[in-house]
Order: structure tokens, then C-alpha cells, then sequence
């Protein structure tokens, strides 16, 4: 077929797959958009490139395809920073298409130059800069590839103006072949034998049960051995939030017996996930008793923070698999069962009600699951109140809890809420944002609006800058230095500010209008909805081991230590 | 700190080496001596560099994390002579 590179382009991502593609244009990439004009594949232009590449990860996630968003050259490309470093570290499958300068320019600081690639080196799976236009479809191919096999990630693929314009003949791609680590049958039956043996076990479970599809293989064993499970932050709705082996998240704001299932066994199966120190705390303080068997798809992640007894390189749903084929005595666990719900009954989740008798946010929250249910998609902003949609959202199903883990990245929400909502249309996408947050992204709003995505928002105004302002509450004598926004004095007021972005803005202020007001929002179907859910600026996210010390220290209020004060 | 001697087989590729320093800076890793030049086989290079390593950090975690750049072909431990071969 006799194209261009701009038509090779877009033949190639039809080609793989790709349905959806959220950018926006400018000089260094423009040819593409003349053969996107008449493609099948839908383009959702942005307003803010940061948007186009956050929503990818969002569709990523909803859908376990590969996200794809597209930029011009320099700022264009500068601004997907952000969402590549967030897929990076999250390992999320998306690939950034960004205009070039034309190849005789590079290097000169032409207009709207920026190497890109450089910039992201340390941020991206890999990235490609083509110069023949023929090499577009195998680029293409591969960066889909890439992105999805092995430690999913971002992977970038810069494509200068000129080669964009060249003519050149389509060939398809051949397919990638794609191959899975194959499992060490020694490091299975090492791992049986110490779960055989093991007396006080647990599953730790991360993000990568999520990436592998292997929710159903996990349940699989832990009601085989009836050995508990903790999901973190990552991996909420790898295992259903109503099974009675689920102890809940573990980590900084994890449930207390989340946080002492690690903290007191013998064996920790950890299974996709890194022991990152939002979950281990200080790391020679983590789990001193346990062994540990640690699986994971990347070499690289297995005995980088904690080491491990005995490792497991390979694909979460086919080391479950196997594990489940060896394992055939389960221990007894009485004892340790006693222990764990004994913690459970006296430490369960809970909250006051703030003493101004303003709204809680935790009950916004917990109406909202209750109301919504767990079909939903639910994505978070960075904060309190993306603790809280981790506590009190009940997660049912992988894909359902879509945030910001490793990056931290405040304004994920709302164009991540767009990118899930554009690849499940079937569902319904609720972003649970905080109203600093909300303020970085929500230009996106107008994207839905315009394009027919029709999210749901629930700003928890709490005012400030919440989890900072804890933090000053709690380590800095309560001294709040540049946390407070405004937001209570209606500096911005989010219903106008909705209604102006072509939502339906609504306000709930006490605790007799949340149900209303949610009802309200579920109710409209042909625009986005946005709920300014008026909160209490004291509430604080418990419990909470603080930065810098041992998961010992776990408090599951202020003050209380269920764990460092217990006498074994 | 402590010293490693390293040597990689990496595709010739644009960006290939840049990938591998900017993994060095992002980790902390001293650079006391890097040297690139041909393989045997055309389309390859090869980088012998001696690092430094903060304490606690090893060499095989190093290592892996090396073998993760989908252009390095193999990364060899030196240090001892006696090699450690990770396929990529
Ligand atoms: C881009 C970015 N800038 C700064 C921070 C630091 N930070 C973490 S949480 C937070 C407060 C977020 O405020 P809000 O969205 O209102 O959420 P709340 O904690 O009040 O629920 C800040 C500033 C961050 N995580 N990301
Ligand atoms: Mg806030």
C-alpha cells in the first residue's frame, strides 16, 4: 500500500488494535491528523496534554489493553512527562506518540525542539525515534509489544515531522512473538514446602495480580489454604474486600490487622508487588519473623528491598497456578486465625464525626460504595480522600480501583476517570477527587462534556490541602503553612466552575443530602456530574504508621499502639 | 562502597548507551571507567565499566536491573572472573 509515514502511522495502530487515541495536535505531528481525520480509531482531543496521557493510563487499566495518547513536539511532549513517570512507576501499559522536529534540524534548538527521549530515558520501558518512514509498522508493534509483556510500562515513540510526510509503502507488522518467563519448578516446591510448613502466613498481594489477570487463581489458593490476604494500595479488588480471608490494605494508612498479619508472620507470599516503604515502613523494622517467598514478573524487583527466601520469576497468574498444583497440605492455622480476628473485632475501620459537626468525609465515601456498588470504576486523586476511596470504597474486582500508587500524582483523577470511562462505556466511572487535586486536571471536564463521556466527580472539599495539612497537624505543632485553599469560601465554587465546564454541578453540605445527592448524579446519563461534597477540614486518615518508623508503631488512632503495646 | 567490573553486549542502536548512564545517575551508581567499542558480531557493542556501589546495594540487583533494557543483550559480573551470565 502506497502512504506516507503519517499513513503508516495510523494503518499500524489500527493494525494492533488501538480504538481510542487521546492528544492533541500541533505543527511537528499535524500529518498524522490528516489520515486520523477518516480513520476508524476514535481521537479524544484534550485540553491539556497532561490529561491525554493520564487518561491513557486510566483506559490501560479499565480495559488491560494498551493506552495510547499523542503530542506535538516540545511543550507537547514536555507536558506527558508527568503520566510517564506515573506509568512508570505504577507499570502501566501505555505508548506516547510525540511529533519531532524534521530530521535536518535536530540538535539546531529549532522551534518547539525538545529531546524528549532523553528526557524520559529514566521513566520509560524503552522509546524509539524512527527515521525511515518504512520502519513505522514494526516501531509501532513493538512499542505495543513492549508495553504489555513482561513488568507492563510506558514506552515512547518519537516520530519527526518529515518522516511523517515521506511516502513509503504500508507492510504490516509481522505479529511480536511474545513469551512468558517459565516458572523454576525447584522455586515452586521450595515455596509449597514453606507454605506447608508455615504457621502464621500471609498473602502479600500487590498491583502485578492486577496486571497478570490473576484475581481468580489467587482466590483459588487462598481457599485452598485458608491462608489470609492483604491487598495494597495497587491491588484493592485483587481479592474481593468481602471475603472473609481479606484483612484489607496494609501500609501507612493500612487496617491495623492488615498491617500486623505482616508484622507478625512467619511467611509472607508476596505476590506483584515491591515492598515499597508506604508498606514496609522503615525496612529492618518490617515483618522480623518471616520468611519470605517473593514472585514477581521483573528479576530486578525480587530481593531489591527485602530478600527473599526463595524467589519466583514469573507471571502472578501462572505461579498461583503452579503453587496451587503442588500445594496439598494446608497448615494449620487456628491460632493465627485467632489472633487476626481478634484484631479485626476490636481495630476495625471507623472515624468521628468532625466536632464542628460539618460532614465526614469517610461517610461521603462509604454512602457512595454503598449506593454505587462495586461494578463501578472508581479513580482517585492523591491525598486524604484517596486514602479514604482506598478504606471505605468495598472493591469487589480487579480494574475497579484505578489511582496514583507509586507517583503520587495529584490531579490523576478526573482525565484518568475519562480515559476508564472511554474504554468501559458500559460502566459507570466515579472520580473520587480532593479539591486541590481536582484543580490541576479538571479543564478535562470540558473533554467529557464535549466528547460525550459522561463521568462522575465527588470533590471532597475538605478546604485545604488535607493530607499536607495532617501532617502539619501532627509533625509540625499544628502550624499550617500555605494549606489552605479557599475552596470552603467557594474560591473556586466547583458548581459554577462544573456548570461552566458543561456538567451538572451539585453541592451537598450535611449528612441528610449525601444519599440524594449521589442518587441525583447517577441519575443523569447524557453529561458529566459533579458533586461539591462540602467536608470538615480536621478530618484526618487513620490509621496511619508515621513516615520513618516501624509498622510496629501502627496507631490505629492518635495516641493508640494495638501492636507496640501488646504483650505476646 | 564497593567495586564491581561489569561488561555488557548491547545493541547498536541510538540511545542504547544513554539508556544504560542515565540508569547509573538514577541509581546512584559511581562510574569509575567505562570503554565502548565494537563485537565481534556487527550489530552489537560492547561496554566493560567499573562501578562503585553504595552499601547495601549489589551487583546482581545491578545486574538485573541492566538486563531490563531492552537493548542490553547480556551483562557479565567480572569482578571475580567468574561470570554470571544473564540472558537477554
Ligand atoms: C503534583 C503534586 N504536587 C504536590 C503533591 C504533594 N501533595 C500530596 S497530597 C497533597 C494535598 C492534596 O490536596 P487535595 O487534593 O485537596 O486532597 P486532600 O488531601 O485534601 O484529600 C499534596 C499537595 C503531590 N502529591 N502531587
Ligand atoms: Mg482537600
Amino acid at each position: 500500500m502506497d502512504t506516507t509515514g503519517a499513513g503508516a502511522l495510523i494503518k499500524a495502530l489500527e493494525d494492533v488494535g488501538c480504538e481510542v487515541i487521546f492528544g492533541m495536535p500541533g505543527g511537528a505531528i499535524l500529518p498524522a491528523y490528516d489520515p486520523l481525520y477518516e480513520s476508524k480509531i476514535r481521537h479524544v482531543l484534550v485540553r491539556h496534554e497532561q490529561g491525554a496521557g493520564h487518561a491513557a493510563q486510566g483506559y490501560a487499566q479499565a480495559t488491560g489493553r494498551v493506552g495510547v495518547c499523542m503530542a506535538t513536539s516540545g511543550p507537547g511532549a514536555t507536558n506527558l512527562v508527568t503520566p510517564l513517570a506515573d506509568a512508570y512507576m505504577d507499570s502501566v501499559p501505555i505508548v506516547a506518540i510525540t511529533g519531532q522536529v524534521s530530521r535536518s534540524v535536530i540538535g539546531t534548538d529549532a522551534f518547539q525542539e525538545a529531546d524528549i527521549r532523553s528526557i524520559t530515558l529514566p521513566i520509560t520501558k524503552h522509546s524509539f525515534q524512527v527515521h525511515d518512514p518504512a520502519d513505522i509498522p514494526r516501531v509501532i508493534a513493538e512499542a505495543f509489544t513492549l508495553a504489555l509483556t513482561g513488568r507492563p510500562g510506558p514506552v515512547l515513540v518519537d516520530l519527526p515531522k518529515d518522516v511523517l510526510a515521506t511516502a513509503t509503502t504500508y507492510t504490516p507488522p509481522k505479529p511480536a512473538a511474545q513469551s512468558r518467563p517459565v516458572l523454576s519448578p525447584v522455586q515452586i516446591r521450595n515455596a509449597a514446602q514453606l507454605i506447608g510448613s508455615s504457621r502464621k502466613p500471609v498473602f502479600y498481594v500487590g498491583g502485578g495480580v492486577i496486571r497478570s489477570g490473576a484475581a481468580a487463581e489467587l482466590r483459588k489458593l487462598a481457599e485452598k489454604t485458608r491462608i489470609p490476604v492483604v491487598t495494597t494500595l495497587m491491588a484493592r479488588g485483587a481479592f474481593p474486600d468481602s471475603h472473609e480471608l481479606h484483612l484489607g490494605m496494609p501500609g501507612m494508612h493500612g487496617t491495623v490487622p492488615a498491617v500486623a498479619a505482616l508484622q507478625k508472620a512467619d511467611l509472607l507470599i508476596a505476590l506483584g508487588t515491591r515492598f515499597d516503604d508506604r508498606v514496609t515502613g522503615l525496612l529492618p523494622h518490617f515483618a522480623p519473623h518471616a520468611a519470605v517467598v517473593h514472585a514477581d514478573i521483573d528479576p530486578a524487583e525480587i530481593s531489591k528491598n527485602r530478600k527473599a527466601d526463595v524467589g519466583i520469576v514469573g507471571d502472578c497468574r501462572d505461579v498461583l497456578a503452579a503453587l496451587t498444583a503442588v500445594v496439598t497440605r494446608a497448615p494449620d492455622l487456628t491460632g493465627w486465625w485467632e489472633y487476626l480476628d481478634g484484631l479485626r473485632t476490636t481495630y476495625p475501620l471507623g472515624y468521628d464525626w468532625p466536632a464542628d459537626g460539618m460532614l465526614a468525609p469517610q461517610y461521603v465515601i462509604e454512602r457512595l460504595s454503598t449506593l454505587v456498588g462495586p461494578e463501578a470504576i472508581y479513580t482517585a486523586g492523591v491525598g486524604q480522600h484517596q486514602m479514604w476511596a482506598a478504606q471505605y470504597v468495598k472493591y469487589e474486582r480487579p480494574g475497579s480501583f484505578i489511582n496514583s500508587g507509586g507517583a503520587g500524582t495529584m490531579g490523576f483523577a478526573v482525565p484518568a476517570a475519562m480515559g476508564a470511562q472511554a474504554g468501559a462505556p458500559d460502566r459507570t466511572v466515579w472520580a473520587i477527587d480532593g479539591d486541590g487535586c481536582f484543580q490541576m486536571t479538571n479543564q478535562e471536564l470540558a473533554t467529557c462534556a464535549a466528547e460525550g463521556i459522561p463521568i462522575k466527580v465527588a470533590i471532597i472539599n475538605n478546604g485545604n490541602l488535607g493530607m499536607v495539612r495532617q501532617w502539619q497537624t501532627l509533625f509540625y505543632d499544628g502550624r499550617y503553612s500555605n494549606t489552605r485553599l479557599g475552596t470552603h469560601d467557594r474560591h473556586p465554587d466547583f458548581v459554577r466552575l462544573a456548570e461552566a465546564l458543561g456538567c451538572v454541578g451539585l453541592r451537598c453540605e450535611t449528612k441528610s443530602e449525601v444519599d440524594g445527592a449521589v442518587l441525583e448524579a447517577m441519575a443523569v446519563r447524557d453529561r458529566p456530574v459533579v458533586i461539591d461534597f462540602v467536608v470538615g477540614q480536621d478530618a484526618q486518615v487513620w490509621p496511619m504508621v508515621a513516615a520513618g518508623t516501624g509498622n510496629d508503631e501502627v496507631m490505629a488512632a492518635r495516641g493508640i499502639r494495638p501492636l507496640f503495646d501488646e504483650e505476646e | 562502597m564497593t567495586r564491581h567490573s561489569l561488561s555488557l553486549l548491547l545493541r547498536n542502536e541510538p540511545g542504547a548507551l544513554a539508556r544504560i548512564v542515565v540508569l547509573f545517575s538514577s541509581r546512584g551508581v559511581d562510574v569509575e571507567s567505562l570503554s565502548l567499542g565494537p563485537a565481534e558480531r556487527g550489530d552489537l557493542s560492547r561496554l566493560d565499566v567499573v562501578v562503585d556501589l553504595q552499601p547495601g546495594r549489589t551487583p546482581a540487583q545491578l545486574i538485573k536491573q541492566l538486563g531490563r533494557i531492552v537493548d542490553v543483550k547480556s551483562v557479565v559480573d567480572r569482578t571475580h572472573d567468574e561470570a554470571i551470565e544473564l540472558g537477554a
